[in-house]
């Protein structure tokens, strides 16, 4: 077993409360100076980083409905546009993907630090993934209440679900991203197989298409995709209205966390070797 | 009395990795809690105390395991082995521009790095101006890191890292860095926070710096200490073994077997009261040389620094002196001084037998000699001095 360092003193356990509240603030602190820095670097370092962020899925959002309204005229949204059926679930997949692929290398920016100055590693991740789902939540807001103001039939109230299961996601996300990062810095190949992991996995996941235009046989598989559940909550909530919680939710609450916590363990068990390999 | 710091048995591994294999297999055993199968000691068995109010020199050659305690001392990187125990703040000072980020102007880093060695926001607001004025960086302050110059960068860390008012400050070359008034600064800041108290962990290739500012010294080589004492002690050994190791490189001196050949020799050299003798005590050099016929052989007696840079010599014909005759072939010799002006270090003692008239010089016998003391003067011997403060006429020479 690895000795850990008690950095604390051994004999001063009362005064552990003290320090411990000390340190969090000290954490906290960090994390927002981690945080505005990536959103600072990542958008203000270009000219128009800060409205590529709105601009990319607005893109692929135009694109897609050409394909498939003008192109192949695809039908079947459960009553509603195509425009708005997409747009609910592009935004948490793109926030999701960008915030894993960027998390991922994140560590990599701040190797400088990592290796000379002591400091939990974990903040760096934390503040690249919120970085991402937070500008990604402003522009998912954004395009909600635009789509509204067109006539779109998007419920807005429906966003008091919304943004709980965004949180959600962000739960799971966290965790897989400090998972993946800390594999990143041993095996730099995690990064090269997860773009065209996530490009697969988005066309496996019912965000362009409803699950009712799955074929009978393999709806099921594609059901288990717990990204395809977030949508159809997403779905649910803002096209349909529907407030109500459902068991499901507080399913997907536990597997998240448990996936975090499984993220984070295993962070953890490797975050002391950083600096030998970055 | 507690304890500023403790190291126990520290040993610090790092995993050897060749192949991309190799890193798949090294995650899955940390995964699992084992230790990395192929490992580089890079530092093994280190044990120290440091109590407050004490300064620590680290000495040792490139590679030795410098770096690798101070980190661990500061905390960036775990210990394999052992335990470390700190019981204060500590401040590190690392290499230039440690805890910077490039892109960012001196205002931004100074939040950045101020957040990183454990201050609060509102304890930052309460110390940016005495970093700003200790700096002391005027309009620079709002241009980027990267468009520094070395120095800058340096004025910078160090007004964060004391602004934190570390228990123990962490610092290796950095400050030779700076410029004069910015080293003066430091100089009295260092001097103030060492007066009051203040803990000194140094790392430094500058026995110099060892000696004035740190009052132990660990000397670390492979990873292992090689020896821990006052700054003065380890500092010295030091350095001989460095004058002992150039010596190593230079072309061995051919000790020619001089009596069997027949030829005037050296046949045996002592040094009383012993080979280790404290500064300004007295040192005799007695023995014996040879002659092949019957005639009185002049002697040479030199010492050298141990990588061989004379000293000092001086042969018997030079002040005329006979040696003592033992027998026909047997001549004896002593050299005393009788307050050896050395200062503290490793020598050698050479003796060489010179035909009667002084001119060929026929053999060559050396041996060590230590001279010990805690003095802090520079060079190889004391020189007869006195301070010449108050001039004669009443002039105030400051």
């Amino acid at each position: 077993m690895p000795a850990a360092a008690p950095l604390d003193p051994p004999e001063a356990a009362t005064a552990l409360p003290v320090r411990d509240t000390r340190r969090f603030a000290r954490d906290r602190a960090l994390f927002r100076n981690f945080f505005r820095r990536e959103l600072t670097t990542r958008y203000l370092g270009s000219v128009s980083g800060l409205a590529w962020a709105l601009v990319h899925p607005l893109a692929l959002l135009a694109v897609y409905h050409f394909v498939f309204t003008s192109v192949f005229r695809t039908t079947g949204f459960a009553g509603s546009s195509f425009l708005a059926f997409v747009a609910v679930a592009l935004w948490p997949w793109l926030a999701a993907q960008e915030a894993l692929q960027r998390g991922t290398v994140s560590l990599a920016g701040y190797a400088g630090l990592i290796r000379k100055v002591a400091f939990p590693h974990e903040i760096v991740v934390y503040a690249s993934v919120a970085a991402t789902l937070a500008l990604h939540l402003a522009g998912y807001l954004v395009v909600m209440i635009v789509l509204r103001a067109a006539g779109e039939p998007i419920h807005l109230e429906g966003l008091l679900v919304a943004l709980p299961l965004w949180i959600i996601m962000a739960i799971a996300v966290a965790g897989l991203t400090l998972a993946l990062s800390s594999l990143q810095v041993f095996v730099r190949d995690v990064e090269h197989v997860l773009m065209p992991t996530l490009m697969i996995l988005m066309y496996l996941t019912p965000i362009l298409y409803p699950l009712t235009l799955v074929p009978e046989g393999l709806r099921p598989w594609v059901a288990a995709n717990p990204f395809g559940w977030l949508v159809g909550r997403l779905r649910d909530a803002l096209l349909d209205g529907r407030l109500a919680l459902e068991p499901s939710d507080a399913i997907a609450l536990v597997v998240a966390v448990l996936i975090f916590l499984a993220g984070r363990w295993m962070f953890r068990r490797l975050s002391p070797y950083f600096e030998d390999f970055l | 009395m507690t304890k500023l710091l403790t190291l126990r048995d520290v040993g610090k591994d790092y995993a050897k990795v060749q192949s991309r294999g190799g890193r798949v297999r090294l995650v899955f055993d940390l995964l699992r809690g084992h230790s990395a199968q192929h490992a580089f000691r890079a530092l093994d068995g280190v044990s120290l105390e440091l109590a407050r109010g004490e300064s620590l020199g680290i000495i040792g050659e490139n590679g030795a395991g410098k770096s690798t305690l101070l980190k661990i001392v500061a905390g960036v990187i775990q210990p394999t082995r052992g335990t470390v125990v700190v019981n204060g703040r500590v401040g590190a000072l690392l290499e230039l521009g440690s805890g910077f980020h490039p892109d960012y102007s001196g205002e931004a880093n100074i939040d950045l790095a101020a957040a990183l060695l454990g201050l609060t926001p509102d304890e930052i607001d309460a110390k940016r101006d005495e970093i700003i004025a200790f700096a002391d960086l005027g309009e620079h302050l709002r241009d980027p890191i990267k468009h520094y110059s070395s120095g800058m960068v340096v004025r910078l860390g160090f007004a964060v890292a004391t602004a934190l008012a570390p228990d123990i400050l962490i610092t290796d070359e950095v400050l030779a860095v700076g410029d004069e008034s910015f080293q003066k600064k430091c100089i009295a800041w260092m001097e103030r926070y060492l007066g009051t108290g203040g803990t000194l962990l140094l790392c430094s290739h500058s026995m110099y710096h060892v000696q004035k500012l740190c009052s132990r010294a660990l000397w670390l080589k492979d990873g292992r200490v090689v020896r821990a004492g006052s700054a003065a002690d380890v500092t010295q050994a030091y350095l001989a073994y460095h004058e002992e190791k150039s010596q190593g490189r230079r072309a061995p001196i051919p000790q020619p077997q001089a009596a069997a050949a027949g030829v005037y020799a050296v046949q045996s050299v002592t040094l009383e009261p012993g080979d280790v003798i404290a500064q300004g005590a007295p040192l005799t050099v007695r023995g014996e040389v040879y002659s092949p016929d019957a005639r009185m052989p002049v002697v040479l007696i030199g010492i050298v620094r141990a990588d061989g840079t004379p000293v000092y010599g001086v042969a018997s014909d030079m002040d005329r002196v006979a040696l003592r005759r033992l027998a026909a072939d047997r001549y004896a010799f002593g050299l005393e001084f009788p307050a050896l002006a050395l200062l503290p270090g490793k020598y050698f003692v050479r003796a060489h037998a010179l035909d009667p008239e002084g001119v060929r010089l026929f053999d060559n016998v050396e041996c060590a000699l230590t001279v010990t003391g805690a003095t802090r003067e520079l060079g190889l011997v004391r020189l007869p001095h006195r301070w010449a403060i108050d001039a004669p006429e009443k002039r105030n020479v400051v």
